[in-house]
């Protein structure tokens, strides 16, 4: 049970039918093939439903960050593939919505609420948790920028329309040298390399970039020159409770089926054992917990105060969660989970714990927090004190 | 590090390890794409007396484990189908009359028949389900009706051994039998598609108005006893084949742990990647240490059921662990099915994530090896 709001309930209710609708029962197919499930973008045009986060004045649905997690929830009950390729595209706004200008937030969020989709290129061969190791130049020219490099892991990579792509301006400055661009796929020198062909999420696309002397002009720079490490930071912040909500959705499925399952294998009696009643209450209670703690980071988001440490706390939380679960429901439904959904979900879940920083970065963000000692008092209260 | 066990276990552990490196490392993949049962495979594993191991008086049952730990650090799903056929082989040798002996156990041990254990029910315990299967012993013969769910190697088998529960739906005693695939009434259903061990095919198993006129393991009154111990005995090669699997997963790991360069330091030098890495080699290794334990166990000819359910329990917590771990540690070349371009080296963790899902079942709702634990001291 949650504490929402009637509009929340009808915009959930509209998140469940659409995912019943147009996720579930296309799942399996596009998990086998690993094709693009462009049905889906045409399936969503009309509700504008991938515009969620962008702000009403600019045509978007602009849904409170809570709303959004509801949404992304049910998405991710569906199928966490589908479902990245759209918090993946949303992920690409953020940048935008942070750092971005009138006119090139209208830029990029036009593609997207006509149905076209993102992606957010800050990984490289040499930059995975070291964001700062990365390679790919964004040189000054007369007009603008010259992009020299390559980008990996690119979710939506070879689908997407705009994305945002990070690039060292400064090369011998590490992070504080990093920038960030607006790129559209029709740049000359901007080349897609091979899909990659994955454990789960196999219907999400993932893709090398490369970008060999990508000419964009000078109104491409988001914020100012030197930012990018910013602007990449606090988009992920944003980011991460979308990858939370997805898990969420995930481990609700799991337990649903391994339920479903036992109650299945027994009709009336016996009862299942407390072994194994007590496996399905400690699911239910690391989901409720992994929900709580994102609906919380949502509302402090909400409210405008800091929400960086909880943003971490919650990804992390909520993904380990989703891995123990799906895991513990193979388990317990034995060799009917192991050819059942069940397996998809697993194979899904596993990249959550390492996408969009891994959980040990995460870990690093908190375990700063905790130890971070606390600011000497002002030498007048030191004097009052005494 | 491990002391030397045996003259003969040594010998055979070197077997298994070049078996395993020139017939299974170069068609594990491509067995895992097409899930084709390797049938070629089982006469090269009969060549190489690596089939029945359980029955063989100079290896026994610490051999057939160490063999199925060896096998599975290349490929898990040709471990699975030899469990599968050498605890057959097991039940045969240990219960079966000698009739039983003569006709299977040499057949078996060369490959010339394949082995199914058809011990899986889809009721909350064995007997229990709509489908229960029951078996009738009447005037020497025995007649079986129901369903077995779930059975490895079905479908290729020619042999399968199986329990019933004895004369109706919930009885305490259970019929042990042997049956040949080809006997009238016994129907394989399709093949499961399973999301690991792919090439040991999975089948529900029919048995429809079956009648054996010979064929009974041990007695009625023995049947659970009997099914517990083979269960114990699957147990341990299924435990063995997980810690095979983390094993070969936890060096992948650290090979790339220490080739991964980030923040100027191999990411091996960190320690919250060194816990990891620890935790896989020490839940692997003391695992390890009670399966050999059951194994060595069962070879004296002594109850090993407890110490293999405290292996299971042990390993139904961290079995599936050591892979999630080993992905987490590779990143995400970890969950990539084939090498991209820009990757040099080889990667079968994605594989090895989804087989060990498969070695870490608990294939009914009352299993429960915590039960048999508790109750034992």
């Amino acid at each position: 049970m949650n504490l929402i709001t009637e509009e929340q309930a009808t915009i959930q209710q509209a998140a469940k039918e659409f995912t019943a609708k147009h996720i579930i029962p296309n799942a399996a197919e596009y998990d086998r093939s690993g094709k693009f499930h462009a049905f889906l973008l045409e399936a969503a045009k009309s509700s504008r439903i991938f515009g969620m986060a962008i702000p009403k004045s600019f045509g978007g649905l602009e849904y409170s960050p809570l709303t959004q997690a509801l949404v992304l929830e049910e998405w991710g009950y569906g199928c966490c593939g589908m479902a990245t390729t759209l918090a993946a595209s949303v992920l690409s706004m953020e940048s935008v919505m942070l750092a971005g200008t009138d006119a090139q937030k209208k830029q990029f969020y036009t593609p997207m609420l006509n149905g076209k989709i993102g992606a957010f290129c800050l990984t490289e061969p040499t930059a995975g948790s070291d964001v700062g190791g990365g390679k790919t130049t964004a040189e000054k020219t007369a007009d603008g920028y010259t992009l020299h490099g390559s980008k990996c892991w690119i979710t939506n990579g070879g689908i997407a329309e705009v994305f945002t792509i990070f690039a060292k301006t400064d090369p011998k400055a590490g992070m504080k040298g990093i920038s960030a661009f607006i790129v559209e796929r029709s740049t000359p020198g901007f080349t897609v390399g091979d899909e990659e062909n994955k454990l789960g999420l196999r219907s999400s696309n993932t893709v090398f970039l490369h970008l060999d002397n990508v000419k964009i002009p000078a109104s491409a720079l988001l914020g100012k020159e030197g930012e990018g490490m910013k602007i990449a930071m606090q988009t992920l912040d944003l980011a991460r409770p979308a990858i939370a909500a997805l898990a969420i959705g995930l481990a609700e499925r799991a337990l649903g089926l391994c339920v479903a399952h036992i109650n299945d294998r027994f009709p009336a009696r016996p009862f299942p054992g407390q072994a194994l009643q007590f496996k399905l209450a400690d699911m239910r209670i690391q989901i409720e917990a992994a929900r709580q703690l994102l609906h919380h980071m949502m509302a402090l988001r909400e409210a405008g105060k800091p929400f960086s440490q909880e943003s971490a706390m919650s990804k992390t939380y909520a993904t380990d969660v989703a891995i123990n679960v799906a895991a513990t429901a193979m388990r317990l439904m034995g060799s009917a989970g192991y050819v059942s959904e069940v397996g998809k979900l697993m194979r899904d879940v596993k990249v959550m714990q390492i996408y969009e920083g891994t959980n040990q970065i995460q870990r690093l963000v908190v375990a700063r927090a905790v130890l971070a000692r606390p600011k000497a008092a002002a030498p007048a209260e030191k004097a009052m004190a005494k | 590090m491990s002391i030397s066990l045996t003259e003969n276990l040594d010998r055979i552990q070197v077997s298994a390890a070049s078996f395993a490196e020139e017939f299974l490392e170069p068609i594990a993949a491509d067995l895992d794409k097409s899930g084709n049962f390797p049938r070629a495979l089982v006469a090269e594993l009969a060549r190489q007396q690596l089939l029945a191991l359980p029955v063989v008086k100079q290896a026994g049952m610490a051999a057939h484990v160490d063999t199925l730990r060896i096998m599975s650090q290349s490929c898990p799903a040709v471990a699975s189908i030899v469990n599968n056929h050498a605890l057959v082989a097991y039940a045969i040798f240990k219960w079966g009359d000698e009739k039983l002996k003569n006709d299977h156990l040499a057949q078996l041990a060369q490959g010339e028949t394949l082995g199914a254990l058809a011990i899986h029910e889809s009721g909350p315990a064995l007997g229990l389900g709509p489908d229960a299967l029951i078996g009738v012993i009447a005037g020497g013969k025995i007649t079986l009706n129901g369903k077995k769910t779930f059975v490895r190697n079905a479908g290729v088998a020619d042999v399968y051994v199986g329990f019933a529960s004895a004369g109706a739906a919930g009885a305490t005693s259970a019929v042990g039998f042997v049956a040949a695939a080809s006997a009238p009434g016994i129907s394989v259903g399709p093949t499961y598609q399973t999301m690991g061990l792919r090439g040991c095919p999975v089948a529900d198993v029919t048995f429809k108005n079956v009648v054996l006129d010979a064929g009974l393991l041990g007695t009625v009154a023995d049947g659970a006893d009997m099914l517990a111990e083979l269960s114990s005995a699957y147990a341990l090669g299924e435990a063995a084949q997980t810690i095979g699997i983390g094993k070969i997963a936890a060096i992948h790991a650290s090979a790339a742990a220490r080739h991964r360069i980030q923040f100027g330091h191999p990411i091996a030098d960190l320690q919250a990647v060194q816990q990891l890495l620890a935790e896989m080699a020490t839940d692997a290794h003391l695992a390890w240490l009670g399966v050999l334990n059951a194994a060595q166990l069962a070879d004296a000819g002594t109850p090993f059921t407890v110490e293999a359910a405290m292996v299971k329990s042990f390993l139904g917590r961290f079995g599936q662990k050591l892979l999630i771990d080993a992905v987490q540690v590779e990143g995400g070349m970890g969950i990539c099915e084939t090498a991209p371009p820009h990757f040099k080296g080889t990667l079968p963790l994605a594989r090895l994530f989804r087989d060990i899902a498969g070695t870490t079942l608990c294939d009914a709702p009352d299993d429960f090896p915590e039960g048999l634990i508790a109750t034992s001291f």
